[in-house]
């Protein structure tokens, strides 16, 4: 009966219009943007091929290189901190009653569900340095030596800002460990328990291979998150100071938005979207395993 | 023994850790109820007088209302567009039978992985040559196609778990169909559609960078972006109306998620469970 549904009106019906629109601003903007990247272009129109000289340009400038290994650090940051400690606050939260859980999650959920623009906005307010949350709090405990100029230090600009983004999705993050960690069916905890397995060997062994699933969906969300960020940096630093917070986003904006140079924006955002394949195909390759039934 | 102690030592933590997520929204709300000069005096304890002129003021200076009617046009714009066409195509390539049903099925996964960032240039460009440039549908046409892969997928692992005799009963009957989708099936996946919702909703609302470099006008922005211009332009000195702009902005997807905050986390978490 669905072949008798399944006519070349309806057929065309139900699927152009959806490719038609996804095709003309998602994948065709692609072409534009290789042949922008080898031009001299202001946003209106080119000014005439220049061949690599976009590239040549991007390569060879601070800027560039400082946003890449910025970008790479706030990547870094998200899996190798961020997750892992999402994961074990999944874990605690899997011990708690019903009362902790439903206000923890809750309260984790509260900066998922805020825009960027007020979560940015707020941790300026605890960076600042006269009378900021974090400079009070190290003054309160003795530790004011501690305390920084977080937003305007070049050093440790990019660590600040990474540290709201990262701020911002961990509530999330365990909340979709910890859904994943109720969907294992207890039967296997108590078979380990027979078998003597303490409560660590037992996430080691059990919890986290079942969970790999729900693992490689959070890295793979997080690592291209963390790749794209762009908006925590407009509004917390501008990219400042000078060129010191940029990300590669950052840089593709400042470069096409903010000096006109549309030609060297699209070379940068080239050079991004080939970065973007390769870790899809990375991830694709080393981390997806065979489905898990249970 | 042991156990218990531990398990109270664990709930402390969670509790403390939970204030951490709080606390900064508390201080935001504390600090636009205060006067100027009572913020710098002391920042973090309660208002000595709760003054609600900075609300007054954020009326006043900052054009709520108009990006709040710009986030709700766009966002609903947005999500009727993905949930109509989106699901339509979901079902096509799930239901209908057509040789080149499974390439189109990788071709739309593929907007998984261009982020919208990557084509920012391109896209500007287009827009300005469409001549679409701040209208609602210059920004909502973008918003739809980048928005449109996720919900294809999930709705197309939807549409296979429905039984073949669906579509046959509805044939007998003389549906055609259009009848049959949208009388029978539509509202049969109606969980899965209110699932989309949520996460439409919540990733149209809160989304920044397309709105920021597409929309140029004052009178086309949308919450987020009017809310960081609007930060841009008064500077960080007076705190009180920043948390009063702050708290007036958020204040729509608190009372959305206050009052659907469980379907709002089995949405967010349907992704990685049905991958």
């Amino acid at each position: 009966m669905t072949r008798f549904f399944s006519t070349n009106t309806s057929i065309f019906i139900f699927a152009f219009p959806a490719l038609f629109i996804f095709t003309a601003f998602v994948v065709y903007p692609l072409f534009p943007e290789i042949v922008i990247s080898f031009q001299k272009h202001n946003g209106f129109s080119s000014q005439g091929f220049v061949g690599f000289k976009n590239y040549i340009e991007i390569f060879s400038s601070n800027s560039f290189w400082k946003a890449n290994t910025n970008t790479f650090i706030i990547v870094l940051l998200s899996t190798a901190a961020g997750l892992p400690i999402s994961l074990l606050l999944a874990f605690l939260l899997d011990s708690q009653a019903n009362g902790t859980r439903r206000y923890f999650k809750a309260a984790g959920m509260l900066p998922a569900i805020l825009s960027v623009t007020v979560i940015a906005q707020m941790w300026m307010a605890i960076y600042e340095p006269q009378w900021g949350l974090l400079n009070s709090l190290l003054r309160a405990i003795g530790l004011e030596s501690l305390s920084q100029e977080w937003l305007t230090d070049r050093g440790i600009v990019i660590f600040s800002v990474a540290v709201a983004f990262l701020w911002q999705y961990i509530g999330l993050n365990t909340l979709l460990f910890y859904t994943g960690l109720k969907s294992i069916p207890k039967t296997y905890y108590e078979a380990a328990l027979m078998d003597g397995a303490g409560p660590v060997k037992s996430a080691l062994m059990i919890t986290i291979p079942l969970l790999q699933e729900v693992i490689k969906f959070v890295l793979v969300i997080s690592i291209l998150g963390s790749m794209g960020m762009f908006a925590h940096v407009e509004v917390m630093t501008g990219g400042g100071p000078g060129y010191f917070s940029r990300t590669i986003v950052y840089e593709l904006y400042y470069k096409a938005f903010m000096s006109s140079e549309f030609g060297v924006g699209s070379a940068v955002a080239v050079i991004y979207v080939l970065q973007c394949i390769l870790i899809t195909l990375v991830l694709n390759r080393f981390v997806a395993r065979e489905k898990i039934e249970f | 023994m042991r156990n218990r102690a531990l398990r109270i030592a664990i709930r402390m933590l969670l509790i403390i850790i939970g204030i951490f997520f709080i606390f900064p929204l508390y201080w935001m709300l504390n600090m636009s109820f205060k006067s100027k000069e009572e913020f710098y005096v002391t920042p973090f304890a309660l208002p000595k007088q709760w003054i609600v002129d900075n609300y007054i003021n954020a009326f006043q200076s900052y054009n709520f209302l108009v990006y709040f009617k710009n986030s709700l046009i766009y966002t609903a714009g947005t999500l009727v567009l993905i949930l109509f066409l989106g699901s339509m195509l979901a079902y096509c390539l799930s239901r209908m039978e057509w040789r080149f049903s499974k390439y189109a099925l990788s071709y739309i996964s593929l907007g998984l992985v261009i982020p919208v960032n990557v084509v920012m240039i391109p896209l500007f460009i287009m827009i300005i040559d469409l001549n679409i440039q701040n209208t609602y549908m210059g920004l909502i046409i973008p918003l739809f196609a980048f928005g449109l892969s996720a919900c294809v997928l999930m709705l197309y692992a939807f549409f296979r778990s429905l039984p073949k005799e669906l579509e046959e009963a509805a044939c007998i009957d003389g549906c055609n169909v259009y009848q049959s989708y949208f009388r029978i099936i539509l509202p049969i996946i109606k969980p899965a559609i209110a699932t989309q919702c949520v996460l439409i909703f919540m990733n149209v609302w809160n989304e920044f960078p397309l709105s920021y470099i597409l929309v140029t006008k004052e009178a086309f922005r949308p919450l987020t972006v009017g809310l960081a211009n609007f930060f841009m332009e008064i500077g960080v000195t007076d705190w009180g109306l920043i948390g009063a702009a702050m708290i007036l902005s958020s204040l729509p997807t608190m009372i959305v998620y206050a009052s659907a905050s469980e379907q709002i986390e089995n949405a967010l978490t349907a992704g990685a469970i049905l991958k």
